[in-house]
């Protein structure tokens, strides 16, 4: 447990940057999806982090409501998404997205 | 209070319990599409009837995060008239290809919700789920034909990137709220208020707000699809099932904007001359680039989405005016919203109305000889491509006139992006002409007979047609009304700014 704000951010800023860089870099849609995951995670942190160090305490309420915001938009961007990788699976017989290649000429 | 809010927000009510009830009929009634088509209208006039009667008067509710006004009530009124207009144009497509209708517009409606809350959200978490609400069932239906290789992978692109890019707002939005301490828009202790402060020299503007503005305004260009942020529109638009696509290329669109003008006029307004340069930049190459790589398609519906990245572009200006000072840009900004939903919805009417026999494809040598055998048909598409174009009477002229105008009396490079405008409509010409001439100057490729169109789809055609024709003819009964909405979004960022 740290005191310092900045040391939650810069965390918060890694896993961020390790989530866009799995985004850009993998070619899993599985993948694709758990780092946009990891992105949100890194989010939440980044609010929890400004709610817990804030002297007030209804930005520290508020911080929460944002916090539980962002996990239902999450969850519900992850079952979508499954969802449509589930239908694209059953099309084309493979995860890898750079082979959904069919109208890109 | 709480019931005077609960009024404030009816519009929203009314729209999600319509969505229910057309879910609870195709409960009772399954498979038939009849009911529920009937159940979606009567629940969407009722809508429309709560919205009007609540917008009579200015409002907020909870705490200020959300905001009734003419802007509220103006951008309800149009994404009712974009889902109804869908709604009305879908089943022509759906039915012969086995897809059921029902739960087709309870996703629309809502993803209507969704784009409603983002019209009248003051405040940014509230921005945040409304834009959420609205592109979720959007990647729902760009699958909706999910037996379908070219939907699925629509759908997945769409998906991906969208929520690449949502993850990427709200990374800037956790840094504006944790740094200004509040996500309310407007108001006294709004970010509007916090950022006049810092542009006054009475704050210091510390780098983490600095790069939570510029990670939201990225996240709200992939949202627009603003060039370079705008891959993933060509391949989703032409996946999707064809009302999909026509919806897809208005209904976040509209939404887009209204989170825009919500957050950079009134959230951001204070640092105009900051994002200006930004935005003159993203228009100049979202129009330019979006018009060229449409003249070398030849299916039609990816053709009209590189069109529409080019229409994005043209708004864009609209809002390069504004910030640069000349309000008019505002108001031809909602003109041009409102003028390239009907146009471009009846154009994809069109396409749907011809894919009713299962297997035309949307390329170009499906457009062929069309002239002869839907005479009709044809006419509509004329008409709708001639008003993308911007030529008179049509709603398309006056939309760019509005946005051409406002730009050469900004002046300064303002003037440069007018030309350039000029410059761009007449590139596209080229490639809207071309589905002209297809239409009536080659030779059907076989003689199919004429189809049969249902009377929806006749009466949603009827309605793009008389809209695009009667906002060409009588523009200044909308340009009151977007003037007054304008007017009213510069209140609310007027008493922020002071």
């Amino acid at each position: 447990m740290s005191d310092s704000l900045d040391a939650y951010l810069i965390l918060s800023g890694i896993l961020f940057a390790i989530g866009s860089f799995g985004f850009l870099a993998r070619r899993n849609a599985i993948s694709m999806l758990m780092s946009i995951e990891l992105m949100l995670n890194a989010v939440n942190l980044a609010i929890v982090a400004f709610a817990a160090f804030s002297p007030a305490t209804d930005a520290q309420a508020q911080g929460s409501v944002i916090a539980l915001m962002v996990m239902a938009v999450a969850a519900a961007e992850a079952t979508v998404g499954l969802a449509i990788v589930i239908a694209i699976y059953r099309n084309k017989k493979t995860p890898l997205v750079d082979e959904y290649d069919a109208m890109s000429r | 209070m709480i019931a005077q809010d609960f009024i404030t927000i009816a519009p929203l009510i009314a729209a999600v319990l319509t969505a229910a009830a057309v879910l609870v009929v195709d409960l009772i009634r399954p498979g038939r599409s009849g009911p529920a088509v009937a159940t979606a209208l009567v629940g969407l006039a009722l809508t429309a009837v709560v919205t009007l009667s609540v917008g009579g008067t200015e409002a907020t509710a909870f705490g200020g995060s959300y905001t009734v006004d003419p802007l509220t009530t103006f951008l309800d009124i149009l994404f009712i008239a974009v889902i109804v207009m869908t709604i009305l144009f879908a089943p022509d497509y759906l039915l012969p290809r086995g897809l059921p209708v029902a739960e087709f517009a309870t996703v629309l409606i809502f993803a209507m919700s969704g784009a409603m809350l983002l019209a009248g959200s003051s405040d940014l978490l509230l921005l945040f789920l409304g834009l959420e609400l609205m592109v979720l069932p959007g990647y729902l239906l760009a699958g909706y034909h999910k037996t379908d290789g070219f939907s699925t992978e629509g759908a997945i692109k769409y998906f991906l990137l969208g929520s690449f890019s949502s993850a990427i707002f709200l990374f800037g939005l956790a840094f504006v709220w944790g740094l200004t301490g509040t996500t309310l828009v407007a108001g006294t202790d709004g970010i509007a208020a916090k950022l006049g402060a810092i542009v006054a020299g009475e704050a210091p503007l510390s780098a983490g707000l600095a790069m939570g503005l510029a990670f939201m305004t990225t996240g709200v260009a992939f949202k627009i699809a603003a060039v370079p942020f705008h891959y993933w529109t060509p391949d989703a638009y032409q996946g999707s099932p064809t009302p999909v696509t026509g919806y897809l290329s208005v209904g976040p669109k509209i939404g887009a904007f209204a989170l825009i003008l919500r957050l950079f006029v009134e959230a951001l307004g204070p640092l105009a001359d900051v994002w200006l340069p930004v935005v003159i930049i993203l228009a100049a190459f979202t129009m330019t680039l979006g018009n060229l790589v449409a003249l070398t398609q030849d299916n039609v519906k990816r053709m009209l989405g590189y069109s529409s990245i080019a229409h994005t572009g043209y708004m864009l200006v609209g809002l390069a005016a504004y910030a640069a000072g000349e309000l008019q840009g505002l108001s031809g900004l909602l003109f041009y919203l409102a003028a390239y939903a009907f146009m471009n919805l009846g154009a994809f009417a069109v396409i749907a109305a011809l894919q009713k026999r299962a297997g035309v494809t949307s390329q170009l040598d499906t457009f062929a000889g069309l002239g002869r055998r839907e005479p009709l048909l044809t006419v509509l598409m004329t008409l709708f491509l001639l008003s993308l174009i911007g030529i008179p009477p049509t709603a398309g002229f006056f939309a760019k006139y509005e946005i051409i105008v406002a730009a050469v009396q900004a002046g300064g490079a303002l003037t440069w992006l007018a030309v350039l405008v000029v410059l761009n409509a007449a590139v596209a010409a080229f490639y809207y002409l071309r589905v002209v001439v297809y239409m009536f100057m080659r030779d059907p490729a076989t003689d199919a007979p004429a189809l049969r169109h249902g009377a929806l789809m006749w009466g949603g055609l009827a309605a793009a047609t008389v809209l695009t024709i009667l906002l060409g003819l009588f523009p200044s009964a909308l340009l009151g009304i977007v003037d007054q909405a304008a007017q009213a979004l510069l209140g609310t960022a007027g008493i922020a700014g002071t």
